[in-house]
C-alpha cells in the first residue's frame, strides 16, 4: 500500500483540490511554450502543423455543415468519429513521448491523490492540436446532424463527451502500455510505425476505390448501424436519433458514451496507480528457462557448420530486428499487393508477379550493412574465399527459404485471379531467373558497395554521406539484374511473338536452371571480393 | 616512413627472461586517417604467456593498433605476426589463434546471450555439442546463466563485456586481445572478468588488453607497453617501465609528458579567500 492507496489522513498534506486543474493547465502551457522556445525548427514544425490542422479542421467543418440535411450525413458522421477515435487509441503506441505533463513517472514523488490527479490530467490533455481537431469534427458533425430543440440539447452534451472519450481513450491506452512504450520493445514498435502507415495507406486507397465503384456511402450503412452504438460515435449517433424523434435510442446512445467515459477514466486511474506504486519491470532480471538444446523446430533441420548457423541467425534477425523486419514485411506486402491488386482491377498480367521476386531479391543487397558493426564477428571468422562463399551462400539460402514459396504463391494467386493458368509456368520461370539475378547482383553489391544502416529512426535506412552509394548499388544492381535476365526475357518474348505459346512451359525449367546458375556465379564472385575486402567492409558498415 | 621509436624502457628483446617466440611481433606499423596520423611507426614484440597491458591516454592509438593487429583494420604500412604467422598473408592460421573483444563495435544483439555464443562457436567451426558444453560453462563462470535467454540488446554494459569475453574465449585462442575490457564495468563484474583472465593466462595463453586505468594495469599485468600520440614510449616488465617512480601512474604521466603539468598560478583563486 502506498500514498496513492492510503485513506485520506492528516499525515499527507493534501494539495488544494480546486487548485490542481489550473496548475496542470498552466504547467502544460508553460511546457509547450518552453518546448517551442528551444529551437526555431521545432517552432516552425509546430506552427506549420497547427496551421495545417486548422485549415483541415475548417474545411471539415465547412464540409460537414454543407452536408446538413443530406440523407447519409449521419452515416458519414459516425464513421468519421469512429475512425478518429481509432486514431486516438493507436496514436500513443507509435508516438509515445508526446506529453511531459502527463508522464506519470514525473509525478510520482508528489503527494497527489489519483482522483483529482486524473481530473487535472484529463483537462490538461484537452490542450493541443489533436483535441482541437477532434472538437472541430464533433462540432461540424452535430451541425450536420442536429435538427430540433431536443437534438440541440443532446448535442451540447454529446460534443464534450465525444472529445473526452477520445482523450481518455488515448491516455488510458498510453498509461496501460507505458511499460511497453518506454522499453526497448516499445522503441522497436515505433520503428514499425512507418510500415503500418505505408500498408494502411494501401488499404485505405483500395477501400476508397471500391467505395467509389460500389455506389458511395450507402454501401457502408450496415457498418454505420453498428458503429452508431459504439462510443464515442454513439454520442453523435444520439444527436441523430434525437433529430429523428427516437428519444429512447438517443438516451441509450448518450448513456453508452458517458459510461464508456467513466470506464476509461476508471481504467486509466487504476493503471496509473499501479504504475506509480509498483517497481519498474525492466530492473527485474528475466527468469532463465531450462538450458536445453539450442536448436528447435525448423532450425534443428539446418545443416551443421557455417551454412546452418548463418541461416539460423539471418532468419532470427528477420523476426527480431525491427529494421530488418520492417523491410521484409514491406517487401512481402508490396510484392503481393502490386500484382494481385492490378489483377483484381483487371489491368494486370501474370508476368507482374515477377515483381514479388524483385522486391524480395532486394533483401540480398547490403547484407553486411544489415549486420551493423557486429560484422566484425563475421569478419574474424572468415579467413578465405571459401569461408566467404559459405557465408554468402547461407545468407542467400535463408532468403530463398522465404522467397521461393512466396514467389510460387504470388504467381499462383495472380494467375488464379486472372484465370490465366497457361502463362503460370512462364511467369514462374521468369521470376526464378530474376530472383537468381537479384541474388547474384545483391551479393556482389554487398561486397563492393556496403553501407551503414542507422539503427534509430523508422525512415532512415542509409547513414549520412552514404546515400549515393546505396542508390548506385541498388539502381545499378537492378539494371544489371534486368540485363542478366535478358536471355530468359528474350526467350519469353520470342515464344509469344513466334506464336509458340504451346512451348511456354519450357520457361519454367529454363528459368530455374538459369536463375540457379547466375545466382551461384554471383555469390562465387562476391565471395572472392568480400574475403579480400573485410576491413573495408567493416569500416563502411560501422558508421551507423 | 617507419622510424625508430624512442624506447625508454628496458631491453629491446622481450622484457622477460623467456626465450619463447613472441606472441605478437609488429614492425613499422603506420596508420593515417586523412591528415591525422593515428599510429606512426610502431615496432613491438609482445612476449608469449604474459598478461600484457597496452596503456596510454585517450587518442594514443591503442584501439587503432589493436584493430590492425587483429585484422579488423588494414594498416597503411608495416607487418604484423601473431604466433609467427603474418596477419594479412596467412589469415587462416591467425584467425584461428586469436580471440578479440573490440571496443565500440556492436555484437549481434538480437540474439540471446546463449544464442550469440552458439552462433560464434559454430561460426568458428567447433562441433555443436562442444559449443553447447563450453557455452554452459562460460555462462556459469561469468555469472550470466540467469540472463542467458535475454536478448543481448537488453544487457547492461558489464553483461555485454562479459558475453563479449565469453565469445572471444569460446574457441580457446592462444592470444586474447581485449580493448578496454573494464570500461563501464561494475566492480563485481570486473572481478569476475579478472578471475577468468588470470586463470586463462596461467594456462600459458597470452592476454593483451588496453586500458587507461593505471591501478588496474599495475595490479594485473606483468608486462606493459606505454603508448602516446601513435608511438610506443616504453615497454618491458612492470618493474622496468615503472623504474624509480613510486607508481605506474607517476611513471606513465612522466612518459607521456603530462607529469610536469601543474596547475601553477592559473587557478590560484580556487579555494582562496571568498
Amino acid at each position: 500500500m502506498t500514498v496513492l492507496d492510503s485513506p485520506a489522513g492528516h499525515a499527507v498534506p493534501a494539495a488544494p483540490r480546486q487548485g490542481l486543474v489550473p496548475v496542470f493547465v498552466r504547467l502544460k502551457l508553460t511546457l509547450l511554450r518552453n518546448g517551442l522556445r528551444q529551437s526555431s525548427g521545432r517552432r516552425a514544425v509546430y506552427i506549420t502543423s497547427l496551421v495545417v490542422t486548422l485549415l483541415f479542421a475548417a474545411g471539415q467543418v465547412a464540409g460537414l455543415v454543407a452536408l446538413r440535411g443530406h440523407a447519409q450525413a449521419e452515416t458519414l458522421v459516425v464513421l468519421l468519429t469512429a475512425v478518429v477515435a481509432l486514431g486516438w487509441a493507436v496514436m500513443p503506441l507509435f508516438f509515445p513521448s508526446g506529453d511531459e505533463t502527463l508522464d506519470p513517472s514525473r509525478l510520482v514523488m508528489l503527494p497527489l491523490r489519483p482522483r483529482p490527479l486524473i481530473g487535472a490530467l484529463l483537462v490538461s490533455s484537452l490542450i493541443g492540436i489533436g483535441p482541437l481537431f477532434t472538437l472541430a469534427l464533433a462540432l461540424g458533425s452535430v451541425i450536420a446532424v442536429a435538427r430540433g430543440a431536443t437534438a440541440v440539447v443532446v448535442a451540447f452534451v454529446a460534443v464534450p463527451v465525444t472529445l473526452l472519450v477520445c482523450v481518455a481513450l488515448a491516455r488510458s491506452v498510453a498509461t496501460a502500455n507505458v511499460r511497453l512504450l518506454t522499453s526497448r520493445k516499445g522503441r522497436d514498435l515505433a520503428l514499425l510505425s512507418g510500415l503500418v502507415i505505408a500498408v494502411g495507406i494501401q488499404f485505405v486507397n483500395f477501400a476508397a476505390q471500391r467505395l467509389g465503384r460500389a455506389g458511395g456511402l450507402s454501401s457502408l450503412e450496415p457498418l454505420a448501424d453498428v458503429v452508431r452504438w459504439l462510443p464515442p460515435a454513439s454520442a453523435l449517433g444520439a444527436v441523430g436519433s434525437a433529430s429523428e424523434g427516437a428519444y429512447g435510442a438517443a438516451a441509450g446512445q448518450l448513456l453508452l458514451s458517458v459510461l464508456a467515459l467513466g470506464a476509461l477514466v476508471g481504467l486509466w486511474q487504476r493503471s496509473l496507480s499501479k504504475l506509480m506504486t509498483s517497481p519498474d519491470g525492466s530492473t527485474i532480471a528475466a527468469a532463465g528457462r531450462d538450458a536445453g538444446s539450442e536448436r528447435s523446430g525448423l532450425f534443428a533441420r539446418f545443416p551443421e557448420g557455417r551454412t546452418g548457423t548463418v541461416m539460423e541467425r539471418s532468419l532470427r534477425y528477420v523476426a527480431r530486428d525491427p529494421k530488418t523486419k520492417a523491410t521484409w514485411v514491406a517487401a512481402l506486402a508490396i510484392g503481393l499487393i502490386v500484382p494481385v491488386l492490378n489483377a483484381v482491377q483487371g489491368s494486370g498480367s501474370v508476368y507482374l508477379a515477377c515483381f514479388a521476386a524483385g522486391m524480395l531479391g532486394m533483401q540480398m543487397y547490403n547484407q553486411f550493412g544489415q549486420d551493423t558493426s557486429a560484422f566484425w564477428m563475421v569478419a574474424l571468422s572468415i579467413s578465405s574465399s571459401r569461408d566467404a562463399y559459405a557465408e554468402l551462400r547461407a545468407r542467400a539460402l535463408a532468403l530463398l527459404l522465404i522467397t521461393l514459396p512466396y514467389t510460387v504463391l504470388v504467381t499462383a494467386v495472380t494467375a488464379a485471379v486472372l484465370g490465366d493458368w497457361a502463362a503460370l509456368p512462364a511467369s514462374m520461370g521468369l521470376s526464378l531467373a530474376l530472383l537468381g539475378a537479384m541474388l547474384a547482383t545483391g551479393a556482389v553489391a554487398s561486397a563492393l558497395f556496403p553501407y551503414s544502416i542507422p539503427q534509430e529512426g523508422a525512415f532512415k535506412n542509409v547513414a549520412p554521406g552514404q546515400a549515393g552509394l546505396a542508390w548506385i548499388s541498388i539502381l545499378g544492381g537492378m539494371v544489371a539484374s534486368a540485363l542478366l535476365c535478358a536471355p530468359v526475357i528474350g526467350l519469353t518474348v520470342w515464344l509469344h511473338g513466334a506464336d509458340l505459346r504451346g512451348w511456354l512451359w519450357l520457361l519454367l525449367p529454363v528459368g530455374a536452371v538459369y536463375g540457379t546458375f547466375v545466382g551461384w556465379l554471383g555469390v562465387r564472385l562476391a565471395a572472392t571480393r568480400a574475403a579480400a575486402r573485410l576491413p573495408e567492409i567493416l569500416t563502411a558498415v560501422s558508421k551507423g | 616512413m617507419p622510424e625508430q621509436t624512442d624506447i625508454t624502457g628496458g631491453a629491446s628483446t622481450a622484457g622477460g627472461a623467456s626465450t619463447a617466440p613472441p606472441a605478437v611481433r609488429v614492425q613499422g606499423l603506420w596508420k593515417r586517417f586523412g591528415d591525422q596520423v593515428a599510429v606512426s611507426g610502431i615496432d613491438l614484440e609482445l612476449p608469449a604467456g604474459k598478461f600484457i597491458g597496452l596503456v596510454g591516454p585517450n587518442g594514443a592509438g591503442k584501439t587503432t593498433t589493436l584493430s590492425m593487429v587483429t585484422g579488423l583494420l588494414r594498416p597503411d604500412m608495416g607487418s604484423i605476426e601473431v604466433g609467427g604467422h603474418d596477419v594479412w598473408r596467412d589469415p587462416v592460421a591467425v584467425k584461428a589463434r586469436i580471440g578479440v573483444l573490440p571496443e565500440g563495435l556492436r555484437l549481434f544483439e538480437r540474439l540471446s546471450g546463449r544464442e550469440l555464443l552458439a552462433y560464434t562457436g559454430r561460426l568458428r567451426g567447433l562441433p555443436g555439442v562442444e559449443v553447447d558444453k563450453r557455452t554452459t560453462q562460460l555462462l556459469d563462470v561469468l555469472d550470466l546463466a540467469g540472463a542467458q535467454h535475454k536478448l543481448v540488446v537488453d544487457y547492461s554494459t558489464g553483461m555485454r563485456k562479459k558475453i563479449g569475453l565469453a565469445a572471444a574465449l569460446l574457441h580457446n585462442p592462444e592470444v586474447l586481445f581485449l580493448d578496454e575490457p573494464f570500461e563501464g564495468v561494475d566492480p563485481v563484474s570486473a572481478q569476475t572478468i579478472r578471475g577468468v583472465l588470470e586463470r586463462y593466462t596461467r594456462s600459458g595463453a597470452t592476454v593483451v588488453f588496453s586500458s587507461h586505468v593505471m591501478e588496474l594495469v599495475e595490479s594485473l599485468c606483468d608486462w606493459v607497453a606505454v603508448m602516446a600520440a601513435g608511438r610506443i614510449r616504453a615497454r618491458g616488465t612492470l618493474a622496468e617501465v615503472r623504474g624509480d617512480a613510486p607508481s605506474l601512474q607517476d611513471a606513465f604521466l612522466e612518459l607521456v609528458g603530462a607529469g610536469a603539468r601543474d596547475t601553477g598560478q592559473s587557478l590560484d583563486w580556487l579555494g582562496g579567500a571568498r
